[in-house]
């Protein structure tokens, strides 16, 4: 992963890398909106204290963002189920990826084949695809074994392969 | 991995995550633009206030030379001019001191968790080459993860 080297260069940099960012906190936090507040958090800290640190500024940006989500989701904890339910609790229609031109319904089972994978198993697969990171900063990141990260994802893949034939059987 | 398994890969990698919404990239526009104006405000008044003070400070004639040993009248070495005069950060590190185990507790939507809090101390050590002074800065920090628990 490319260092964001310029002050001008971080909007193509957001562009670019913010949409994979996004997905991975969606899988830590309760709604799309609270996704789009801990990335801005997220990046915003990173630009302005740790972008001097050097490393890979995806992985550093992702345990960012994974400990923004934890946090708030210890701030939402507070807050009474009621409030909660004047926002609107959930969001209709939220979609994961960019529609397809063509066998879009292929992207839509996708979607719905991962909203139903194990939560453990969804967060491996989309840091290891989305998040590009390697198994070894997947087991780091999530603070478990190498090889736990290595299994999530292989029965995340078969059950996603599951999920997709018994859609294509039943149309 | 075999066929299937990589051809699923391959086909998930193809999807391409949704974009952000043009009003988050706007939020930390100016997020960042709300700093930028007070760095700027700072490099300015800093110079300002320098040459202000000169001018303000009234004329003083110079006083009468006075003798120094010779040991203290030789120049310091000029400093290598190759090196940026800048910090860098040259060390981070951080120190876990503390594990609790919080208890299980229940989050909002009802699903129950374990919280786990470790208690870190984070270290960045910035060095400037030129000069070889150096600048530590030590924060402590809480870290608490919500593990939802499973009872079968």
């Amino acid at each position: 992963m490319e260092a964001i080297s310029h002050d001008e260069s971080w909007k193509s940099w957001f562009r670019l890398h913010g949409p994979k960012l996004l997905l991975c906190a969606r899988q830590w936090t309760r709604s799309l909106a609270d996704a789009e507040d801990v990335v801005q958090d997220a990046f915003v800290r990173y630009w302005r204290r740790q972008r001097s640190l050097g490393g890979d500024p995806q992985a550093l940006l992702l345990t960012s963002i994974r400990r923004a989500a934890f946090d708030l989701a210890r701030r939402n904890q507070r807050r009474t189920g009621r409030e909660m339910r004047a926002e609107g609790g959930g969001e209709a229609a939220e979609f994961l990826f960019e529609p397809l031109a063509e066998a879009d319904d292929r992207r839509r089972a996708i979607e719905a084949a991962l909203q139903r994978l194990p939560a453990e198993q969804r967060e491996v697969l989309v840091l290891k695809i989305w998040g590009e990171l390697t198994f070894d900063e997947i087991a780091r990141q999530l603070d478990i074994p190498l090889n736990t990260a290595a299994s999530r994802y292989r029965y995340a893949l078969a059950a996603l392969r599951r999920e997709l034939s018994a859609a294509d059987c039943h149309g | 991995m075999d066929e299937e398994n990589l051809q699923l890969e391959a086909e998930l990698k193809r999807l391409r995550p949704r974009a952000l919404a043009p009003a988050v990239e706007a939020r930390v526009a100016a997020r960042l633009a709300t700093r930028r104006r007070v760095a700027i405000g700072w490099w300015v008044a800093l110079p300002l206030a320098a040459a202000l003070a000169l001018v303000v400070v009234p004329w003083r004639p110079a006083p009468e030379p006075e003798r120094v040993p010779l040991g203290a009248a030789i120049a310091p070495d000029p400093l290598p001019a190759t090196k940026p005069d800048e910090y860098k950060p040259v060390a981070a590190e951080n120190l876990l001191y503390a594990a609790r185990d919080e208890g299980v507790v229940t989050l909002a939507d009802g699903v129950q968790a374990r919280r786990l809090r470790r208690s870190y101390v984070d270290t960045i050590t910035w060095r400037n080459p030129r000069t070889n002074a150096s600048l530590t800065w030590s924060v402590p920090r809480d870290e608490v993860r919500v593990v939802p628990v499973n009872f079968q």
